[in-house]
């Protein structure tokens, strides 16, 4: 894969915002800031998708990640706000000590993982033996063959149809599996997130602590199911 | 030391060959795979040291989805490139981004069911003050 031209100057913006996004989402005082600097984060790198031909996942990614989880994320954070971080009272970090720590252990593997690929790639490269220029003359080529959409403009890619062959046709027991890790996560978050209130009145609690929990409010005995 | 320092700075600064400055626009005019491998690990490096360092845990959840976001990126990249190079299925790269996502998901639901369920008993979200099964 060789990126040129126009989709050359696109990565390097895209890849560039990706990443000040999510060193701001780390360094962020504020909460719900971070939530949108992590947004921007998730949108730069669905643009390096859709760089990279893969259509369907750039779409998937900010469906999900920026429909989905960053507003539940963003209702949590407002349930939770606990105030004290913005108005710079709490310290956002860790002791000194524990950062400094962490700080080199990130450090080592920033090291670690490009000499890995300073390592690796070229001699990937003399394996494949792949000449860049001639790989993206290529890659502009095929592009060029695929069919052209209604307003003669754009072209149509084949990727979004790859993905759905291939997901039923090699992977349908893990798409099964992961349907039912999804209901799971429903079911176990319903039950997390409830109230003591709601608990009782689904006659969901222990007696005993039930006992001890009227003690405290005797609000709680008028819910429950059974004393009626 | 500097074995392990130089062949970074030449790879990253393409130093050999004919003229630094052409290499390098060479290189920066045509990113490839490596470039893909580095931007993803470099956002999995911000994703590692929010988890460290800071003390807010709804903070700690969402540079968690920064690492699997990281790593999508390279499964797709890795995706594109055997789609020119090799003759094995190219698409699985893209199939188990979409399984990644589901997982991501389903734990943001639960982490964030867990923040909510610990915030009524405790009052607290900083990670310093949860140490319930610390001995």
């Amino acid at each position: 894969m060789t990126l040129s031209g126009y989709e050359a100057l696109f990565f390097w913006i895209f890849a560039l915002a990706a990443i000040f996004a999510g060193l701001l989402t780390v360094m962020a005082r504020n909460a719900v800031h971070s939530a949108l600097f992590l947004i921007s984060s998730l949108v730069s790198v669905a643009a390096l998708f859709v760089l990279s031909g893969a259509e369907f996942i750039a779409g998937v990614q900010i469906l999900v990640y920026v429909g989905g989880v960053m507003v539940l994320f963003l209702f949590v954070i407002m349930l939770v706000n606990v105030g004290a971080e913005e108005k710079g009272s709490e310290e956002i970090f860790n002791n000194q000590r524990q950062v400094t720590a962490s700080l080199i252990f990130c450090l080592l593997l920033v090291g670690g993982v490009l000499y890995a690929v300073s390592q690796g790639f070229p001699a990937l490269q003399a394996k494949n033996k792949t000449d860049p220029l001639a790989a993206a003359a290529e890659q502009v080529a095929r592009d060029r063959s695929l069919a052209k959409g209604a307003t003669g403009t754009s072209r149509i890619t084949a990727d979004t149809e790859h993905i759905g062959n291939n997901l039923y046709r090699y992977a349908s027991l893990p798409f099964e599996i992961a349907s039912v890790l999804l209901l799971v996560a429903i079911i176990g978050s319903v039950m997390l997130a409830r109230t003591l209130r709601q608990e009782v009145s689904a006659d969901d609690v222990d007696p005993e602590t039930l006992q001890e929990e009227i003690a405290l409010d005797p609000e709680l005995a008028k819910l429950e199911p059974r004393s009626e | 030391m500097l074995n392990f320092f130089i062949p970074i700075l030449a790879f990253l600064f393409q130093q050999e060959g004919q003229g630094r400055f052409t290499r390098t626009w060479e290189a920066a005019a045509h990113p490839d795979l490596s470039k893909f491998l580095v931007i993803g690990a470099l956002l999995f490096i911000i994703g590692v040291a929010g988890v460290l360092t800071r003390r807010n845990i709804i903070v700690i959840f969402m540079s968690i989805e920064l690492i699997l976001n990281a790593a999508n990126l390279n499964f797709i990249a890795f995706s594109r490139y055997l789609q020119e190079t090799g003759n094995v299925n190219a698409v699985a790269g893209q199939i188990f981004a979409v399984f990644v996502i589901v997982v991501a998901a389903a734990e943001a639901a639960i982490g964030l069911g867990i923040v909510i369920a610990l915030y009524r008993n405790k009052e607290t979200i900083w990670v310093d003050e949860i140490d319930l099964l610390k001995w």
